[in-house]
């Protein structure tokens, strides 16, 4: 459980929710996961790199996630990474937990 | 989880894609920050260092689909291959020296499995349960026999404080016991009777019989091979003579078990009809005895005439014994609880006298699973002492296995100190150093089993010594393979761990320095040795015992011809010889068997001499001479010149011959021994002896030698009376030809005469007079050969060990003697300084066997024979062999050491 992003302190596990929320707007490779987190979040979170196949393993062998073999834009022999039903579903639980957890520390962090 | 384990299955090709998935994250990287503007090198390095250890994501990806454990198990096993090949001296001398111990104590521990260990070989076992009594010493004080018991057929054995135990009861309270018995389903009866001639198609056999009442197969749940078994109908009085035999029978005598239903047969000339035969597998209910023939009980009444009839009424006469199936859900306590005071009251009925009523026997109970205990009660010490040495053995075999790890752990400390040091935990490293041994221990205990098989056979034969039908198989079934299984992963984990924790002391630093020096302390190597040597003692001493006791009985004086003798016997009577005809017809044999060319004298008697303690004599009644009676004497009924043909010198008078027919004066030859105590310096010759009990006076004709009758062991009583077989016709006799050259060869000649004068009467136990003697000592025999073996080996492991662990240190000083040398050392006290060392391990090994030789040997006490089991003689011969042989190994590494160049020497340092 020890992943860190190099960066931002972000919530533990959240690598997880990433990949999936990525996942479920295109079908990406490795590299292009790692690219895309970065740009969509201008930047602010740097994903370390290796943990990235680690964490692609564990949702792959969860049925969350499926790679087949294909081509990358730059034509080059690559896993793309599909999200499947069940990864959706989780997806679904994962943001839900997510937003009840920065709303309760929000609320803390609000109080007086 | 069966998705993990395809993945698993499939790792090989995972983790190859999993490593091109990387290379092109690492390339992808690259490429964007070389179009950032960096050259090639340096964006392919960054973008290795943005991504982390490669190798480690590698693995911890690996991990999420295969545990670690497994992985590392896999290379741990490859590499220890590999180092094993790589010195293949070292890994065939180990994985011999546990096969030998795994094979020795796996042999030895199916026997015992065989033996002690497994259940009858019928439907659901657990529930049966033997019917014993214990009852308290039934001599009173002025040692009269006072109990309701007034006879017994069968074997009381001697409980603890002089009580008596016994499996034997009268008819009637197997009657009363089986009557709406409330805790068994079924209760059934047996007894052992004795061997019966069974004639099949005119040809006759000796044969095992047992007598079983009509609940016996039911309650056993046996089903039969061919036919039916005997069933309550077939056991009452007036049915058909019927008859159920053993698989083994029906194979050797009508070719099958089909062929044996609905065949007659002859059993001691009364007709029976084959109904069925038992499976294979089963044995009667006692492992040693395993009948040939399964009889009705009350068939006893046709074979063994009014006095068998008389015992089912007799209430004080104890011959049947008893086994029940208890009802489902009734344990062993509650039945015993529900007989006990059936029994009590029913036995109380029977006693006559208050003396008698004082000490009644009380109902008990044991588990009826594993059979009667005979076979156990007469091998389970030796297999125990067997055990206790084989599981030496198998400690030495560790103690040198793990002396040579550490040797070799040392060797090899440069390799763990730059493991260690790259970053390798230590619990990593010893675990794949366990790993090494258990991959030894393995192929050890693989390789162990193949001993074992031979082992078996051989212990199987050494045990059986010379029996025709030893009924014990020991056979490697999966309790005996899981035993053998388990004793290997132990004895990896034994001789691994301790030099697996050496060599991976976390100090690397001077083993990185110095290949040689800062290696670990020679503390463990010599507790090892001290302990192999201490082993080797006291199983040197325990051969030293039993071969002192071995020739202790083989230089008894026997008083009689050994040699050139052979034996063998006949039972006329049960074939329907009767007296006076019997007589004759014995005297015709034995005539008949002399005029064989070759045969320098034939003679019989009612058993042979060795035989004749258990066999007992042809007259136990009260002997006088005079008015006084004669104390403790044997009688033996012998042929003519029974003497002369067992060569045993005649010191006074005549030896019993051809004139001592029926009709003629009783005569008697007696003993030196029992001249001298009755009639001093008188000659007895002429004088009479009186048998009481047949109202018979014998005159004295003859004084023979003193001779060892009975077993070779102290109950060899020399007072012996010799009367003429002629006059005391015995039911079975036993003749025995003095004959020129190797007896067996007469065997053939004997067998045919017999057939000639009666085809019905078999010849029964054939032996040589040297064969019988050896049979009645083959357990010390075999005790002394074993443990001879065994110590042997073991002090052979032992020196290799020494010399291992000699070789080894002197390897390490080589500086050192080089220096000594060079500075003017004598070669001579180089040799000293080694064997000195030698000598001290070797005293302190002693210092701690010594005493624990001399505790041990008490327990095999009662294996000796007049050999103290703390001989100091045995002692001292067992040090000096130990101290020779020690210096003898230690003496080639001495002199190597005393060989050393010191100019080499001091260089390589």
């Amino acid at each position: 459980m020890g992943r860190k992003a190099r960066k931002n302190d972000s919530l533990p596990g959240s690598l997880d929710m990433l990949i999936l929320r990525t996942l479920s707007l295109r079908d990406l490779h490795g590299y292009g996961i790692v690219q895309f987190i970065q740009q969509s979040s201008a930047n602010e979170l740097l994903v370390e790199e290796g943990s990235l196949y680690p964490a692609l393993q564990r949702l792959e062998l969860n049925g969350w996630i499926e790679g087949v073999w294909g081509v990358t834009p730059n034509n080059r022999r690559a896993r793309i990474y599909k999200i499947t039903a069940a990864g959706r579903k989780q997806l679904a639980v994962e943001t839900r937990k997510y937003t009840k957890l920065t709303l309760a520390i929000a609320r803390v962090m609000e109080a007086e | 989880m069966w998705r993990r384990l395809s993945y698993w299955i499939d790792s090989a090709r995972r983790s190859e894609a999993l490593r091109e998935e990387m290379e092109l994250h690492l390339a992808e990287k690259a490429a964007e920050l070389q179009a950032d503007g960096m050259t090639p090198e340096c964006a392919r390095a960054e973008a290795r260092r943005r991504f982390g250890n490669v190798g480690l994501k590698h693995e911890e990806s690996r991990e999420i689909w295969m545990t670690r454990f497994w992985s590392e198990l896999v290379q741990d096993v490859r590499y220890g291959c590999r180092t094993m090949a790589s010195n293949k001296a070292f890994s065939g001398l180990a994985v011999l020296l546990l096969a030998l111990g795994v094979g020795a104590n796996t042999a030895t521990y199916s026997l015992m499995e065989a033996i002690l260990l497994r259940s009858l070989p019928v439907a659901d076992p657990e529930s049966l349960a033997v019917l014993n009594w214990r009852s308290p010493p039934p001599y009173n004080a002025s040692k009269e026999w006072v109990h309701v018991i007034h006879g017994v057929q069968g074997i009381l054995w001697p409980g603890d404080k002089g009580a008596m135990v016994s499996g034997m009861f009268p008819y009637s309270a197997f009657e009363a016991l089986r009557e709406e018995n409330p805790v068994f389903s079924t209760l059934f009866g047996y007894f052992n009777g004795q061997n019966h001639n069974l004639g099949v198609r005119g040809q006759a056999t000796s044969a095992k019989t047992e007598y079983v009442t009509g609940e016996y197969f039911r309650g056993l749940a046996v089903s039969p091979a061919a036919g039916r078994l005997i069933s309550s109908e077939d056991d009452s009085a007036g049915a058909a003579q019927v008859a159920v035999i053993s698989f083994a029978t029906s194979q050797n005598r009508f070719g099958g078990p089909r062929n044996a239903v609905g065949r007659s047969i002859l059993v001691d000339s009364v007709p029976f009809t084959v109904i069925g035969v038992a499976p294979p597998e089963f044995f009667g209910v006692d492992p040693a005895m395993a009948p040939d023939l399964y009889l009705p009980l009350h068939s006893n009444v046709l074979l063994d005439g009014a006095r068998a009839a008389r015992m089912y009424g007799d209430e004080n006469f104890y011959w049947i014994e008893m086994m029940g199936r208890l009802r489902p859900g009734i344990t062993m306590a509650q039945a015993q609880a529900a007989l006990a005071p059936r029994f009590h009251r029913w036995v109380a009925g029977t006693a006559k006298t208050d003396g008698e009523r004082a000490k009644l026997p009380a109902l008990i109970l044991n588990p009826g699973a594993e059979g009667l205990g005979s076979l156990r009660r007469q091998y389970s010490k030796p297999l125990y002492v067997l055990l206790a040495m084989v599981g030496l053995i198998l400690a030495i075999a560790c103690a040198n296995i793990a002396n040579l790890l550490l040797a070799r752990a040392a060797a090899r400390r440069p390799e763990m100190a730059v493991r260690l040091s790259l970053g390798a935990g230590r619990l990593r490293v010893v675990r794949q150093l366990l790993t090494e041994s258990l991959i030894l221990a393995s192929l050890g205990g693989a390789l162990g089993v193949l001993f074992a098989i031979w082992g078996m056979r051989s212990l199987t034969f050494l045990l059986s010594n010379g029996q025709e039908n030893f009924t014990l198989h020991a056979e490697l079934n999966w309790k005996v393979l899981a035993v053998t299984a388990a004793l290997s992963v132990v004895c990896g984990l034994l001789f691994g761990l301790a030099p697996a924790i050496q060599s991976t002391r976390p100090d690397v630093m001077p083993a990185l320095k110095n290949g040689r020096g800062g290696g670990p302390r020679r503390g463990a190597q010599h507790v090892l040795v001290i302990a192999q040597i201490a082993i080797s003692f006291v199983m040197l001493f325990a051969a030293g015992l039993f071969v002192r006791t071995l020739n202790n009985l083989h230089s008894v004086q026997l008083g009689y011809a050994r040699e050139n003798i052979l034996l063998f016997s006949l039972n006329a009577r049960q074939d329907g010889h009767r007296n006076p005809e019997v007589a004759t017809f014995y005297t015709d044999l034995r005539k008949r068997f002399e005029s064989i060319p070759g045969v320098r004298g034939a003679t019989l008697s009612q058993s042979s001499i060795i035989s004749a303690g258990h066999a007992g004599g042809a007259y136990r009644g009260a002997m006088k001479i005079g008015a006084i009676t004669v104390q403790g004497a044997s009688v033996m009924a012998a042929g003519p010149r029974f003497l002369t043909t067992m060569q045993i010198p005649i010191l006074a008078g005549r030896e019993i011959d051809d004139r001592d027919g029926p009709g003629s004066t009783p005569v008697a030859v007696i003993s030196e021994r029992l001249a001298r105590t009755y009639f001093g310096n008188e000659n007895p010759v002429g004088r009479r002896i009186t048998f009481v009990d047949e109202k018979r006076d014998l005159e004295i004709v003859g004084v023979s030698a003193n001779l060892r009758y009975g077993g070779l062991k102290g109950e060899g009583s020399s007072t012996t009376v010799f009367a003429a077989a002629t006059q005391f016709t015995p039911d079975r006799v036993t003749y025995a030809l003095r004959t020129t050259g190797n007896p067996l060869t007469y065997v053939r000649s004997v067998r045919e005469i017999v057939r000639q004068a009666d085809s019905r009467i078999p010849v029964t136990d054939v032996v040589t007079q040297a064969g019988e003697i050896d049979r009645t000592i083959s357990r010390e025999l075999t005790f002394a050969k074993l443990c001879t073996g065994f110590a042997v080996l073991a002090l052979l492991i032992a020196c290799v060990g020494l010399y291992g662990t000699m070789s080894y240190n002197i390897a390490r000083q080589i500086g050192e003697i080089g220096t000594r040398l060079a500075l003017g050392a004598q070669r001579g006290a180089v040799v000293w300084m080694v064997l000195r060392r030698v000598l001290i391990l070797a005293a302190v090994g002693l210092a701690i066997s010594v005493p624990a030789a001399l505790s041990a040997s008490r327990l095999v006490k009662s294996f000796l024979f007049e050999t103290e089991p703390n001989d100091p003689g045995i002692l001292v011969v067992a040090g000096v062999v130990l101290v020779s042989t020690a210096v003898l190994a230690g003496y080639a590494p001495a002199r190597r050491a005393s060989r050393i160049d010191p100019l080499a020497a001091l260089r390589h340092e």
